[in-house]
């Protein structure tokens, strides 16, 4: 019977129903006594509420945000999530997999979008292929940004995961798993089409249809994993900055023109990445480097470290993370007479994606149920005036710095 | 005595909680499993890499049913609290990746699954153990 139905037809009804239903119930009876249960559908979800004390900016969870908090005004907008998953073991080496996922989005809609649609090919336990709407897993973690009870915090790091506002893309991936040594060790390469927009001030950009391709290779052993990961994505379009390269075109700045443009050009990420989870204790420290070939983003680096340590239900948590750009420092090579606002035009947008700033976190998780886990979180940005990549709607008198204090219930079904 | 009856008390109260703690993990005897240490456990029934050296592919079992058991297994193999194995659990499913254990009501189902299935592995207290399944992991002996 299930398979007369497509995964996003039974996905739909469950998110309509507000997906009340448990993992046991949601599973059907299997028919034969010895065989497991093949469908599960399952949800998760986060209630957030924060405050950013700064006036001068909107503090923004990553990228993909087109507005942020701000002004000591407590909002939902930032964290707020719920997702359903249905996954489909339909032979035992072929699983079909569907999420949908409502959160804030660059159109600052909560539309739901389907975020995994993929089928998965497991010929071997040792080897899984996936094909479809997957993941993108440009560094360690980044495809369960959104399942707030997975993690420890109450965000992933802004200062780290910011920069990417790429959640999925429709492609391919392919999964090796080995012993080695006392380890495991697991390559990954994957390969896709992005079919993502972002905004910022300027307008909506569409990224869709930039190729992307990486590679993940991994080792644990004990308490220990580490993570090597290096990512591609060639945009596909230019983001919308008209009329300005036109105009610098009409007064023979072409090379200044070219620089800001997009379409054709790549942007890789690197990331390292090393989490230590020992009983109670758990640290995740993690550094990546970003490198665009547009004129347009400025080169950065960002990193974390993480550490928690559980007491009974409770996990008091402290961090430190940063995330710094190198200026490339463009300029348009005309005269400041006349072109004195054309020059300051192009500085601004060739400094708006400067970023120069740590933040400190401290904070606790209580896992209050199996099921439910509240978080408090208090982080502080420090940061230089020209750091206006990582917040939206600065404002002058910006200077860098905000307290933004976060409460959430993140909650799985 | 009162003490005297005091103490014996403890001591059976202590080699009681000794005894409920005494958790096994069994298999299916035609899996060829000899013996697994603690990482092939670990590995398994986290979802690392669940190949056994027979190339069968092992499917743990996890005593839904009984919380305390399934509690008392993760505390004993990997120090962690049941909220924390959700939460390893939500990073893997819901990115697409590993499925969790499959789940049994209680322990006679997944003695019941795992004697029907050469790959079923499940973890049960020793007592319960009977001749359709074999030891194949235990704790503090390794």
């Amino acid at each position: 019977m299930l398979k007369n139905l497509s995964l996003l037809g039974l996905l739909l009804p469950g998110l309509a129903l507000g997906l009340a239903p448990s993992p046991a119930n949601a599973q059907t009876e299997a028919e034969s006594p010895d065989a497991h249960p093949t469908f599960f559908i399952r949800g998760f979800g986060t209630l957030g509420l924060a405050r950013s004390s700064s006036d001068q900016a909107e503090f923004v969870r990553d990228l993909s945000q087109p507005r942020g908090i701000k002004g000591g005004d407590w909002s939902a907008r930032i964290d707020s999530v719920l997702g359903a998953q249905a996954n489909w073991q339909a032979t035992p080496e072929v699983e079909l997999v569907g999420q949908i996922v409502s959160r804030y989005r660059y159109d600052e809609s909560r539309t739901p979008e389907v975020m995994w649609a993929f089928a998965k090919w497991e010929p071997d336990t040792r080897v899984a292929l996936r094909a479809g709407r997957i993941g993108a897993d440009f560094m360690m973690l980044a495809d369960s940004r959104l399942v707030g009870y997975s993690y420890l915090a109450a965000r992933p790091s802004t200062d780290f995961f910011g920069p990417l506002f790429f959640s999925h893309f429709d492609g391919a991936d392919a999964s090796l798993t080995l012993p080695l040594g006392k380890g495991l060790v697991r390559g990954k390469v994957f390969a896709g089409k992005t079919q993502e927009k972002a905004s910022d001030v300027s307008g909506i950009w569409d990224t869709s249809g930039s190729p992307v391709r990486g590679l993940i290779l991994d080792y644990s052993t004990g308490s220990w994993q580490f993570r090597a990961s290096a990512a591609r994505i060639r945009f596909s379009n230019d983001f919308p900055l008209a009329p300005l390269p036109d105009l610098l075109r009409s007064f023979g700045a072409s090379g200044a023109a070219g620089e800001l443009s997009t379409a054709g050009k790549a942007s890789r990420f690197y990331s390292l990445g090393v989490v230590y989870d020992q009983g109670p204790a758990q640290v995740q420290g993690m550094l990546n480097e970003i490198h665009h070939e547009s004129g347009l983003f400025q080169n950065s680096r960002g990193g974390y470290l993480l550490a928690g340590y559980r007491v009974g239900a409770l996990t008091p948590y402290a961090g430190v993370s940063w995330w710094k750009s190198t200026s490339k420092n463009l300029a348009t090579g005309l005269p400041d007479v006349p072109f004195a606002s054309l020059n300051q035009t192009f500085d601004s947008v060739a400094t708006a994606s400067a970023a120069d700033q740590t933040t400190y976190t401290l904070g606790a998780r209580w896992d209050v149920y199996p099921n439910v886990a509240l978080k408090l979180q208090w982080d502080a940005v420090r940061g230089s005036s020209r750091s206006v990549f990582p917040v939206r709607a600065e404002q002058a008198g910006w200077n860098g710095r905000t307290n933004v204090i976060s409460a959430v219930v993140d909650f799985v079904f | 005595m009162n003490v005297r009856n005091t103490l014996v008390g403890l001591c059976l109260l202590l080699l009681s909680q000794f005894a409920m703690a005494d958790i096994v993990v069994v298999a299916n005897p035609k899996a060829g499993i000899r013996w697994l240490t603690r990482d092939d456990v670990v590995n398994i029934y986290l979802g690392r890499y669940r190949r056994l050296e027979s190339g069968l592919t092992a499917e743990p079992i996890d005593l839904s049913g009984e919380p305390e058991i399934k509690a008392m297994f993760y505390r004993k193999l990997v120090d962690k609290s049941l909220a924390e194995i959700n939460a390893y659990w939500s990073r893997l499913v819901f990115s697409g990746q590993t499925q969790p254990p499959q789940m049994a009501a209680n322990t006679a189902e997944a003695l019941r699954r795992v004697a029907a299935r050469p790959g079923a592995l499940a973890y049960v207290e020793r007592s319960k153990v009977d001749r359709r399944v074999v030891i194949i992991f235990e704790f503090g002996d390794e």
